[in-house]
């Protein structure tokens, strides 16, 4: 385990008790003006440590297998391998599973690092609570199918494939993601109500 | 004006923000570089008795010296790059799955031409009630030589021994007569029942559940899966060169697991 991976890692397990706790804080606070500064930074945070997880995912399936050094060769070996596990969960053919493996590393790398970067955080956060969305939605359906398939993508040690994985995900990841939609979206309702009448408008459609 | 400043600071945050979303990458492949250093190579895998060197042939892996010598569990040559271990329970469809429509052609093709050397582990489940015993007969028909044809007969007629046992009337299709009298003497003392206890406890290495002789091979092949940890049926491990790469389980198709091997062979 390298020293980045570690980091990433801690920051994408345990990310959801700072998030659930900033929100926790948001909600004691009186304040209208306190609590838009102290929502302000939190969505930093949120972002961060939301993005961190999609990172960890990205890094998870990318890194290369111990004793391999890193460059284009281990990383075709670990996209090779990442598509088997794509085939497992027996959804997709394999001219799919290809495709989907070969795809979703580069997607979670862009995604977490949008959700780091805090450019148009509402868009970002919520496409974040759809793709987190979604795996629940395929542990559920492989675990209904009776699969029992290692599913940790990079994040944590691997779980396998039932009620237990689809409460990691639903707790770990997923909460924080939809924490950080809506209060990116509560923020920008502070802030809409701060500006004038008229500017109101056109600040509703700018992201 | 008030609108036209705030645009300017947000711009000024934006380009901040790009700036950041530029030098985190830079940032993570310099921390990733210098911690690559530290991280330590896999341990090899574990060479068992099973895995001796074979033949180069896609056969199994040599017939053994002696009568009742360890069960060779293995196709190909262990001299090959790549070596992957499976562990299955003839009685598990999934493993069935992957043994006709993956391990087949495997043999056949990169096994054949000395690319990846395929080892069985044993890992009967209790939840089936012939799996053990099915596991027997392939232990003891792999004493003598005999496990290729043993283990295509097992998953062929899967269907029709997992419900009513008879187990035996398949291993003396796939070998001679006399072949057959020679397994059915290391079969004394068996038993046809799975061993008591499993269910409830793990047998340890070498702890025999009763006098049956191929009994300590499956229970090794079970201490290696429980290292794994083999969590369900077909699970497998690839070694390529000393290394070990996490194990993978489920089905796997050959086309999918051949460009895994493709991009292992072209390092």
């Amino acid at each position: 385990m390298t020293l980045l991976g570690s980091i990433l890692q801690w920051l994408a397990w345990w990310g959801y008790c700072f998030v659930a706790a900033g929100a926790i804080v948001v909600l004691c606070i009186r304040n209208r003006e306190k609590r838009r500064g102290v929502l302000r930074l939190l969505l930093v945070l949120g972002g961060v440590l939301v993005g961190s997880i999609f990172l960890a995912a990205a890094y998870g399936k990318m890194k290369p297998f111990p004793g391999f050094p890193w460059g284009w060769g281990s990383l075709k070996i670990s996209i090779t391998y990442f598509v088997m596990q794509v085939e497992s969960y027996e959804i997709l053919s394999p001219a799919a599973s290809n495709l989907v493996a070969h795809v979703l590393p580069f997607f979670e790398l862009f995604l977490g690092l949008w959700l780091v970067s805090g450019i148009a955080r509402r868009s970002s956060s919520v496409l974040a609570s759809l793709v987190f969305f979604c795996f629940m939605a395929l542990i559920t359906y492989a675990w209904l199918r009776g699969l029992k398939i290692k599913c940790g993508c990079g994040v944590g040690p691997d779980e396998e494939t039932g009620p237990g994985a689809v409460l990691r995900d639903g707790v770990r990841f997923f909460l924080p993601s939809m924490l950080l939609a809506i209060g990116s979206f509560y923020e920008r309702r502070i802030r809409a109500t701060e500006l004038s009448p008229a500017a109101v408008p056109s600040a509703a459609h700018a992201d | 004006m008030h609108r036209t400043g705030d645009s300017g600071t947000r711009t000024r945050g934006r380009g901040r923000r790009l700036s950041t979303i530029l030098a985190l990458p830079i940032l993570l492949l310099g921390l990733e570089a210098v911690s690559q250093g530290q991280t330590p190579p896999a341990a090899s895998a574990p060479k068992s008795s099973s895995a001796k060197p074979a033949g180069k042939t896609a056969k199994p892996a040599a017939k053994p010296a002696a009568p009742l010598g360890a069960p060779l569990k293995a196709y190909g040559s262990s001299n090959a790059p790549i070596t992957m271990e499976v562990f299955s329970d003839y009685e598990c469809p999934s493993c069935r799955n992957l043994y006709e429509n993956t391990l087949r052609s495997m043999i056949n093709d990169y096994v054949a031409a000395g690319k990846v050397y395929l080892v069985h582990r044993d890992y009967p489940l209790p939840m089936h009630k012939y799996g053990y015993e099915a596991s027997r007969w392939l232990n003891a028909s792999a004493r003598i030589g005999k496990f290729a044809d043993v283990e295509a007969a097992l998953y062929d007629n899967q269907n029709s021994w997992s419900q009513d046992g008879n187990i035996a009337k398949y291993i003396s299709a796939a070998m001679s007569a006399a072949e057959f009298k020679r397994v059915e003497a290391i079969m004394q003392g068996c038993g046809f029942d799975t061993p008591a206890g499993m269910k409830t406890a793990k047998l340890t290495l070498g702890q025999s559940p009763d006098t049956c002789s191929v009994d300590p091979y499956i229970e090794a092949d079970r201490a290696l899966g429980n290292k794994v940890p083999v969590a369900a049926t077909p699970t497998y491990v690839i070694i390529y060169k000393g290394n070990r790469l996490p194990a993978g389980s489920g089905f796997v198709s050959w086309p999918i697991l051949k460009q895994f091997f493709d991009s292992l062979l072209s390092q």
